[in-house]
């Protein structure tokens, strides 16, 4: 693709950004009017080919715009051109493209300066902090208890997924599926993959609960499904940097497929698969702490239940259950990654 | 004795990006004979070796290994002929993080069920087998060191001990030297010819030097552009040859 098609591309959607904002900000259109979409996308399409002709015909007239900077490559840009300043077209197309995109974040924000330093709602927030900072140890037993659960969520779900993870790992690495039919399944499993690890793990709860019910199992089963997609992504880009040389020899010997896999690769992959496993070990148990809010089981529907209730010196105590355990884990988990190495 | 073992038959190979690394190579290997390979970088040695074993598939021609074409065969019986041909590899291609002893035992997984090399029940008598080997290249005291802790002559040797623990009948050896210093390059070329003379072993050579060739090889092939261009005695390689397969103009360098 030549760099001016890019560079008309980006300037044109720059254009219809910039006019699509200034046609919202003057005309203030009505609620119905901003959710027709057909008419919208035919106005943002319109807006998109005018900004092409606009961006042609500038650098027609050899005005630098901000596509050509950044797209240009290097032995066409006029290096007098490329510094910033005041008076140039790119600059001006920078700072405004920034700036409006500022004003657009705070109006879709809501920011408010007046909602921030309300008294009633600091004094609010200050009997919260209260309640969180004098935690009411009463619940703790069953706040260990419930730690205890969420743990082991973490760790069924980072063992169960290790196997799977492993297994489909050298089936999405394209140094192994080198053959055409493995090729598509190659496709086939990474698209999968990316597709379930792109939905969170708190909406896999949630559809886990409502298939198992409400509960650790359905935390768990979320958790797993996550881990199984990441830790099969990453095990198979280690598997796809190893070293060739040891495959060639192992399969000069004669040796069958898996007998290659096991030999050639695995002493090369374990180390990184055990720091990655690891790894994510340590990502399942901050997950299960908090997969809990949505039906995962743990301390998470302990902590969300006390919220509901206002209980703040309970929630308080919880909070500290799961901050000590969850540094405790990020420690111990940095600790042997380290020592693995 | 002097029977044929291999004989190459118009042997093309292109790869699928388009290169012909192989465009019609045919010659015989006899029986026992240590034959080298030379050309240029990128003339086709590497892909010539790795065609006759079937790490690369030929697109055309015939390979009779012992009479039976090995050029299209697929499966099981590729993996058969390559339990026949051991080979070597320029960056020696061990398993690093093995042992030695392990390294060469491998050299036995054609032989072996692949649920028993998976928990790495071999034969009995590999074990001494591979020690014996390992005896043979002058490293049997290296046996329960790891790979990576060797030099590169040593690991040289544990892939001889490796290839030569599947009892092969060829040896493949590509560019065995490349990466060696000039001393500890003829100690593996001498054991290359200890295997060739004391066992037999039928040996097929890619090398770099000449004065290399003439005192390892029995016969010489060389390779332009993926053409065969020269065939014979090692000795009979003259100025003229010498242009005719480095180019005009290349001069001859020498390893002692
Ligand atoms: N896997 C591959 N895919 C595509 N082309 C390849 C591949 N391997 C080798 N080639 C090409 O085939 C030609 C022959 O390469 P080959 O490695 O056989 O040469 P060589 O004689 O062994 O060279 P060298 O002395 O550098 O090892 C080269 O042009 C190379 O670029
Ligand atoms: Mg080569």
């Amino acid at each position: 693709m030549s760099y001016s098609f890019k560079r008309t591309v980006f300037d044109s959607v720059i254009f219809a950004y910039l006019a699509l904002i200034a046609l919202v900000v003057f005309l203030s259109p009505s609620e119905e009017q901003m959710l027709n979409m057909n008419y919208n996308f035919a106005l943002a399409f319109v807006l998109v080919g005018v900004g092409c002709v606009v961006s042609i015909l500038l650098n027609k007239s050899s005005k630098i715009t901000l596509g050509q900077i950044i797209f240009a490559p290097s032995h066409k840009k006029d290096p007098s051109q490329t510094e910033a300043g005041f008076t140039k077209l790119w600059c001006w197309q920078l700072w405004m493209t920034l700036l409006v995109t500022i004003l657009v974040g705070i109006n879709q924000t809501k920011f408010s300066f007046y909602e921030l330093t309300d008294p009633d709602g600091f004094a609010g927030a200050m009997r919260l902090f209260k309640g969180l900072a004098s935690p009411n140890f009463g619940i703790f037993p069953l706040a260990v208890l419930k730690i205890i659960e969420t743990i082991f969520i973490a760790f069924m779900a980072t063992i169960l997924a290790i196997p799977l993870a492993f297994i489909l790992s050298f089936f999405c690495a394209k140094n192994i599926m080198t053959s055409r039919y493995g090729f598509m399944l190659y496709a086939f499993l990474r698209t999968v993959l990316n597709v379930t690890r792109s939905v969170e793990a708190l909406i896999w709860a949630i559809i886990f609960s409502v298939w198992v019910g409400i509960g650790p199992f359905a935390g768990m089963l979320a958790l797993c499904l996550h881990s199984v997609a990441s830790l099969a992504k990453q095990y198979s880009e280690i598997t796809e940097a190893v070293n060739e040389g040891p495959i060639e020899g192992i399969r000069s010997t004669g040796a069958g497929f898996l007998q290659t896999i096991w030999f050639a690769i695995v002493p090369q992959v374990i180390l990184p698969y055990v720091a990655f496993t690891i790894y994510r070990w340590d990502i399942n148990v901050r997950m299960a702490t908090i997969i809990g809010l949505v039906g995962g089981g743990g301390i998470g529907t302990m902590l969300i239940k006390y919220q509901g209730q206002a209980l703040w010196p309970e929630v308080g105590c919880i909070i500290v259950v799961i901050a000590a355990v969850v540094w405790l884990m990020d420690t111990a988990s940095a600790y042997l990654r380290e020592a693995l190495k | 004795m002097n029977s044929t073992i291999l004989s190459i038959k118009n042997l093309e190979k292109t790869y699928p990006n388009g290169v012909r690394a192989l465009k019609g190579v045919s010659f015989d290997v006899k029986k026992g004979e240590f034959l080298v390979v030379i050309g240029l970088s990128g003339s086709g040695k590497s892909t010539l070796l790795r065609c006759l074993n079937r790490l690369h598939d030929p697109t055309g021609g015939e390979v009779l290994f012992e009479n039976k074409d090995i050029a299209k065969i697929q499966g099981h019986e590729v993996r058969d002929i390559r339990k026949q041909m051991g080979m070597i590899f320029q960056h020696f291609n061990l398993i690093p993080r093995h042992t030695v002893l392990s390294n060469v035992m491998m050299g036995r997984l054609g032989y072996t069920s692949t649920l028993a090399s998976l928990f790495g029940k071999f034969d009995p008598k590999a074990k001494e087998e591979a020690l014996r080997y390992l005896d043979l290249v002058g490293i049997g005291s290296k046996a329960h060191i790891r790979a990576d802790q060797l030099s590169g002559g040593q690991q040289q040797r544990v892939a001889i001990a490796r290839a030569l623990a599947q009892n092969p009948k060829v040896l493949l050896a590509d560019e065995p030297v490349a990466s060696l210093d000039p001393a500890t390059c003829h100690t593996v070329m001498d054991y290359l010819r200890k295997v060739n003379q004391e066992l037999g072993i039928t040996i097929i050579c890619n090398l770099h030097f000449l004065s290399l060739v003439r005192q390892y090889a029995t016969r010489v092939i060389a390779l332009k552009d993926g053409e065969l261009v020269y065939e014979g005695d090692p000795k009979e390689i003259n100025e003229e040859w010498f242009e005719t397969i480095y180019g005009a103009g290349a001069k001859e360098v020498h390893v002692n």
